[in-house]
């Protein structure tokens, strides 16, 4: 440790530090402008000067590391008059217009010309013309207020990694500039206004909206992806002008999707008030109303229950509550990508934080789409790539991550089996063995060399596992997870404290489903197909669009034609149309609740924005169910329903209790299962895989305007396949035949070289979205 | 034109600078180019090589003046990372032309020094970051390296040495900022020249972030010299803390413009009177800088003054690149302040604020002035704001900046307020 | 997209880049040599050239905007046919630099950064050449020529127009 003084007081800081950094763990004020605690040190804005004892000129603080002994003084008429001048500088080329500037009220410039600026500026030349740039949907920009701190373009180039922005010309003549003709490629685009500190780069969104000191501030939990991060809801008379991260959090960004998706709270998509259908049109109605119609299609039927895991823990219970109490024998789904709903050996969830992660010795992706499902973790991995820390992938495409990976292996997902068998020999000939491991390989007979990318990694002293959508989704996924196991236990990567296995969930709160509706749940297709069946004479759907996400629309399809749609929720999407009954619940950011992130962190919704309509938090909607349906509620208030959340997961108990609730995480399920391989092969020679994407999936982001318009502009073909794959059949770009077990139908292909070959691709919220439900087909050029 | 030779004096990198065809290898070899080498090679150790370099007393010649010796003992030795030489040949501060003449008219001295120093800093790939607008120089460079990778001078095994050490000559493409050597670093990674803060260090994190070695050519020139003749040989030439000889540069108003190479002390009245013919006009100059442009301005009253680098910050300036530009009494001080003010601003690399604004204001002001639109007020700001760039920035650029105008403003006060508004109505 | 025809390397320039990106312990080194022989074979830096550098380097396009918009050699527009750059910095301004530039520019018929219309001649002003033991220096396309005067640009400049417009 190092020890010195700071305008006379003693400190002790880590060796290293900088003056500036060792001034703020001490709360005394520097002013700074291009600093940024989370991006790399540029040292050029020159306002965070101090004097260094013995030294004959002015320090820049932040690039200063500390020494023994050193003296420090932040305070002087020389600093002072140095800092004005830096202002006078700054305010050469700056326009005078804060009465019309958004970031008015939230300007560090503006801040610091009252503290430490002239009282007038001595500069009468004329002032520079800059051009502005298209920084995509999101950000406005005013290049003449930019002050070239340059975190703009270190953050595009370190956390975005999109290498997009830099700096053009030199002298005055300098500007931060994006390639003129595209549009910035980020999905953590919002975070540049945030970063800004002045108003050059401002949120387009909420351009001209209001003013910093007019918004009230909330504080809630994003549940957007299972990453939950914490978020400051910003309003203004009731309206959400936008949404922030909060500072001090894990990770100090929020991605577009999660920030964006404010605006679907006021959209026409929202469900205000009960509503029950008269013929094709709806109708509001009053909740006594609503409710006998619910009671009219449920009494005594055969109900089948779907619901997003999206709702707050709370809200979650009152689900599970609700079923005993009402319909006691229905089966419920809640994930609509999970085709094997056998254990898994490893359940949905981290076993290690994102900040493990970053630091592990190695870290291997199998399967997923992290820059679109998991955009923080993502920037992790890229920090860690540009920190010389290895990130290795196998999977069915080349998904864009902006950074340079260090082994890559393209895959199909029937491959999967062999990928482990192979990773599975490889660590058996190094003498490393797990009881069962015989017996799974046994059963496999192929090996496909991307294992060795996976066994490689392994051998490191602690290996982070990020097990994405593709195994997830597997017709076979629980003997895949059980095979991820037996190589992380025969690699010493699942003892405690060295647990590497990390399950990507689809949504929050996989911690608390498995817990809690383990022995309830069904697959959604198969509900799905009861229906269709008429094994079923109602469905109760709780927020979410089966039809819209997923992996079963046409299976969900199927079931609404044959009966009867009661949703509850707050949002009613393309599926509302097919209800029956409609009944407002309220929306994430309108309760107080707990969530759990992926990492099986508690999050805590405080300070719930005021409700737009008559929605109500869905407990009370649950509970009222129950009443309605001649029960007795098992819960009137909120801290009863909290008490027997508590008894069902003692650990959220915990993790509420303690002062410092990220020190305690909710430990993920582990089975004790032996799920051996099912090598069949599948029914056709090309595997099916469908893209998600963060602009277009969910019913909110659907119900975003913002979201949905960078949603077009992001779109990619809705079919694509390697052009080898087109090669080998004989075929061209263009329409093409796709048969699977749907049937036959034709549709526009085209080609990526970033597809594995062998792999249909499907935007699934393109045309071809309903091709979901497939897992294999066949392409040909013959018509339908 | 081939510097001229001053009779009676030492010279070092001018030594055999006047022989017809110097820059061809069986030339300059039969002149004693390299005959040096093989000892070095062969029967130095790096230490040793250092130890000389730190007895000699040599001073960087490009402009800092850090002693070479103290510099390489900086490179840390057992990384694991490859150590680079980068040879500074960007003369770009006005009023320098010294190394041009080493590199096109005695390339292989350079060489012979750069494959000492680089056995020396155990070095296998060093460079030659010479101006763009050196082509030509770059020409005689490459085909200089050419002989002498053909002769086993440079390349894998070194004269069967076993040393090994490549050699590139690298062109910028006109950026004054890219002789500061950090920018110099950036530049040779292919990034725009902007400097980068220290600490680190080029020597412990320079060139890819490994440890890095910039050294002026007239610097790298001396080497062979020294290594051949002893440390005490070269500390014996000039006088206490300014070993050896330096090259001036002499510019402006003198009879005979050029590089001279004469042992350090020599004062500065016999260089210009002995040396360069004498002032064009009237007997005294008006004003002299005397290190290239970025230092500040002497005077008349400091004629005398030994040519050294500690006479020369007792008289108020700095030796810097050697570079002396003489003006006679038909100078328009303020006019020479503004073309120097416009250097400054074309050639910021904008990342500083103080210098990025400071240098744009400062031309503008200075114009305003020439103009005679300048009023007592701007005289307060232009000192102002020159004062609050020097040693506020990352780089030294914007101290050079600051210097032209401060001098004018404290040798001339009454010249420039003759040229305010009030006065010149 | 442009009817142009992209421009692109020879493959002898492609393997003299190869040779060239081999010296550096990275191949972005070789960006400024690279840009100089684009500048060399295609006359000016247009976008598609350094989008063409860019590719051939492994770049971003930013990466070699920011190069190309901060050094003063590359230019991102066509030139004349003879480049003249006069130093007018200190040396050279005392020894009469400013004077010749306004005898050119009065003797092409342009100002200062313009090119004649027949695209002959170009005239800039230059930072400090290097050369002020020679003031007034003029780089004429690269080519340094020093001590120069009035006389000496009026007999350039007959002759190359004498040679019609080849350089
Ligand atoms: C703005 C600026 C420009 C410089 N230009 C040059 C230059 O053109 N040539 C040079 O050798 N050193 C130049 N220097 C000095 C270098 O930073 C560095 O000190 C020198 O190359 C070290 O070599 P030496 O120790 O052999 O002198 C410049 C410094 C600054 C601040
Ligand atoms: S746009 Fe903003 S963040 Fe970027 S350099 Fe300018 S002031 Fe800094
Ligand atoms: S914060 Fe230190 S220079 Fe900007």
């Amino acid at each position: 440790m190092t020890t010195l003084f700071i305008d006379d007081r003693e400190v002790t800081v880590e060796p290293g530090t900088s003056i500036l950094e060792a001034c703020r763990q001490h709360g005394v004020d520097v002013p700074y402008f291009c600093y940024h605690p989370e991006l790399s040190v540029a040292a050029n804005c020159r306002m965070c000067l101090v004097e260094v004892e013995g030294w004959n000129k002015p320090a820049a603080s932040c690039c200063t590391p500390v020494s023994e002994g050193m003296k420090v003084r932040t305070q002087s008429e020389a600093l002072r008059k140095d800092r004005a001048m830096i202002m006078e500088y700054l305010l050469i080329h700056h326009p005078l217009d804060c009465p019309v500037c958004d970031q008015g009220g939230d300007c560090k410039l503006q801040d610091y010309a009252v503290d430490y600026g002239p009282s007038k500026g001595r500069y009468t030349e004329p002032k520079r013309a800059v051009i502005n740039y298209d920084l995509g949907p999101f950000v406005n920009t005013c290049m003449t207020r930019c002050i070239h701190c340059t975190r703009c373009v270190r953050f595009a180039n370190e956390v975005a990694g999109t290498g997009d922005m830099g700096v053009l010309n030199r002298g005055d003549h300098m500007t931060i500039a994006g390639i003129v003709e595209d549009a910035l490629e980020s999905e953590l685009s919002g975070n540049l206004p945030d970063i800004c500190p002045v108003g050059a780069l401002l949120d387009k969104p909420s351009h001209d909206v209001s003013r910093p000191w007019e918004l009230t501030h909330h504080r809630s939990t994003c549940t957007q992806c299972p990453n939950g991060c914490d978020i400051n809801i910003e309003s203004r008379d009731e309206r959400v002008i936008r949404i922030r991260p909060v500072e001090g959090s894990p990770e100090p960004w929020i991605c577009d999707r999660g920030r964006y998706v404010y605006d679907a709270f006021r959209s026409p998509q929202r469900i205000l008030e009960p509503k029950l259908r008269r013929g094709d049109a709806f109708e509001p109605a009053s909740w006594d109303e609503a409710f006998a119609r619910v009671v009219e299609l449920t009494r005594g039927k055969r109900v089948g229950i779907v619901f997003s895991p999206c709702w707050s823990l709370e809200g979650l219970m009152s689900i599970r509550l609700m079923r005993d109490a009402v319909f006691p024998d229905a089966k419920v789904a809640f994930d609509l990508h999970r085709r094997d709903m056998r254990p898994f050996a490893f359940e949905e969830g981290f076993s290690m934080t994102t900040a493990q992660i970053e630091a592990a010795d190695r870290v291997v992706v199998l399967g997923s789409d992290l820059r679109q499902r998991l955009p923080l973790l993502m920037q992790r991995l890229r920090k860690r790539v540009r920190n010389g820390r290895p990130v290795s992938r196998i999977g069915a495409m080349n998904y864009r991550t902006n950074v340079r990976l260090t082994q890559d292996a393209l895959i199909r997902p029937r491959d999967w089996h062999a990928v482990i068998a192979r990773a599975m020999e490889q660590v058996q000939e190094l003498g490393k063995t797990a009881a069962g491991m015989d017996d799974w390989l046994a059963r496999v007979e192929a090996r496909h060399e991307a294992g060795k990318v996976l066994a490689d990694a392994l051998m490191a002293d602690s290996c982070a596992l990020v097990v994405g959508e593709e195994i997830r989704s597997h017709e076979d996924a629980a003997a895949l997870v059980y095979g991820l196991d037996l190589l992380m236990r025969a690699c010493g990567h699942a003892e405690p404290g060295r647990d590497g296995r990390n399950l990507v969930p689809e949504e929050m709160n996989a911690q608390m489903l498995s817990a809690v509706f383990g022995d309830v749940r069904t697959s959604a297709r198969d509900l799905f197909a009861a229906a269709g069946a008429g094994e079923l004479d109602a469905l109760l759907l709780i927020g979410s669009d089966p039809v819209g996400d997923g992996l079963f629309p046409s299976a969900a399809d199927a079931a609404l034609r044959k009966v009867p749609l009661i949703q509850i929720g707050a949002i009613d999407g393309d599926v509302g149309r097919r209800a029956a009954v409609k009944l407002p619940a309220a929306a994430y950011a309108e309760i107080e609740g707990t969530f759990l992130n992926m990492e099986g962190r508690v999050r805590v919704a405080s300070k719930p924005v005021k409700s737009l309509g008559q929605e109500r938090p869905l407990w009370k909607v649950m509970m009222r169910l129950v009443q309605e349906m001649g029960g007795e509620p098992p819960v009137v208030s909120l801290d009863e329903l909290r008490e027997r959340l508590f008894a069902a997961m003692p650990a959220v108990r915990e993790a509420c209790a303690s002062a410092t609730c990220d020190a305690c995480l909710v430990p993920v399920a582990r089975n004790r299962v032996q799920v051996l391989p099912n090598t069949q092969p599948p029914a056709f020679p090309l595997d099916v895989v469908s893209r998600y994407s963060m602009y277009r999936e969910g019913m909110w982001a659907r119900a975003s305007a913002l979201l949905s318009e960078a949603g077009r502009i992001h779109a990619l073909d809705d079919v694509i396949v390697h052009p080898d794959t087109l090669a080998s059949l004989g075929l061209e770009a263009g329409p093409l035949t796709i048969e699977s077990f749907l049937g036959k139908e034709t549709f526009r292909v085209g080609t990526r070289e970033d597809v594995s070959p062998g792999v249909i691709y499907i935007a699934k919220r393109g045309v071809a979205g309903h091709l979901s439900d497939v897992t294999s087909a066949r392409l040909s050029g013959e018509a339908s | 034109m081939i510097p001229s030779d001053p009779k009676q004096v030492t010279q070092i990198c001018f030594d055999r600078i006047r022989i017809p065809n110097q820059r061809r290898l069986e030339v300059a070899r039969a002149n004693g180019a390299y005959r040096f080498l093989p000892t070095v090679l062969n029967e130095f150790t790096p230490e040793k090589i250092i130890d000389e370099m730190k007895k000699s007393g040599l001073r960087g010649r490009g402009g800092a003046g850090f002693p070479t010796g103290l510099k390489w003992s900086f490179v840390p030795r057992d990384t694991g990372k490859p150590t680079y030489l980068l040879c500074n040949a960007d003369e770009g501060e006005p009023g320098t032309f010294k190394d041009r003449d080493i590199m096109r008219y005695d390339p292989h001295l350079l060489i012979e020094g750069m494959i000492m120093a680089g056995f020396a800093l155990n070095v296998r790939d060093a460079y030659i970051y010479i101006r763009g607008e050196f082509k030509r120089e770059a020409e005689i460079l490459n085909e200089a390296i050419r002989e002498a990778y053909a002769a086993n001078l440079l390349g894998e095994n070194i004269l069967g040495t076993g040393y090994t050490m490549h050699l590139t000559v690298h062109r910028g493409a006109g950026a004054y900022v890219c002789g500061e050597e950090t920018a110099l670093i950036e530049s040779l990674e292919g990034k725009p020249g902007r400097p980068r803060y220290k600490p680190p260090f080029p020597a412990v994190e320079g060139f890819y972030r490994c440890p890095t070695v910039v050294n002026n050519v007239e610097t790298l020139a001396t080497v062979p010299a020294i290594l051949e003749h002893g440390g005490d040989w070269h500390a014996a030439i000039g006088v206490q803390n300014s070993a050896g000889c330096k090259i001036f540069s002499v510019s402006g108003h003198v009879n005979k413009p050029g590089n001279y190479e004469v042992p350090m002390g020599t004062t500065l009245k016999t260089l210009i009177e002995e040396h360069c013919g004498g002032l064009r006009h009237g007997s005294v100059p008006k004003v002299v800088i005397p290190g290239g442009s970025s230092t500040p301005w002497l005077t008349a009253e400091h004629y005398e003054v030994p040519l050294t680098y500690d006479d020369m910050v007792k008289a108020g300036s700095m030796l810097g690149s050697g570079a002396i530009i003489v003006m006679d009494e038909t100078t328009d001080v303020v006019a020479v302040t503004r073309r120097l003010s416009h250097f400054y601003a074309h050639e910021s690399c904008g990342q500083c604020t103080p210098c990025r604004e400071g240098t744009g204001w400062l031309e503008r002001l200075m114009l305003k002035l020439e103009a005679g639109k300048a009023t007592e007020q701007d005289l307060e700001v232009l000192s102002d704001a020159a004062e609050h760039m020097a040693g506020r920035t990352i780089c030294a650029l914007a101290d050079g900046a600051a210097a032209p105008v401060l001098s004018m403003l404290k040798h001339f006060p009454d010249e420039v307020r003759a040229r305010l508004v009030e006065k010149a109505a | 997209m442009s009817a142009v025809e992209t421009p692109r390397f020879s493959q002898e320039r492609l393997e003299e880049i190869q040779a060239l990106v081999a010296r550096y312990p990275g191949a972005r080194s070789a960006l400024l040599p690279v840009l100089h022989m684009a500048q060399e074979d295609f006359g000016y830096l247009s976008l598609d050239v350094q989008r063409h550098v860019a590719e051939v380097l492994g770049l971003t396009l930013i990466q070699v905007r920011e190069v190309v918009t901060f050094y003063t050699m590359f230019r991102e527009q066509p030139c004349g046919t003879y480049l003249m750059e006069v130093c007018t910095n200190a040396s050279c301004m005392l020894n009469g630099a400013d004077r010749l530039v306004r005898h050119m520019c009065d003797k092409l018929g342009i100002k200062v950064g313009e090119t004649t219309p027949d695209g002959m001649f170009t005239v800039t002003e230059v930072e400090c050449a290097g050369a002020c033991g020679g003031a007034p220096v003029v780089q004429i396309n690269n080519e340094y020529h020093e001590n120069v005067d009035e006389a000496y640009i009026d007999r350039f400049i007959d002759e190359a127009r004498g040679k019609g417009g080849k350089a």
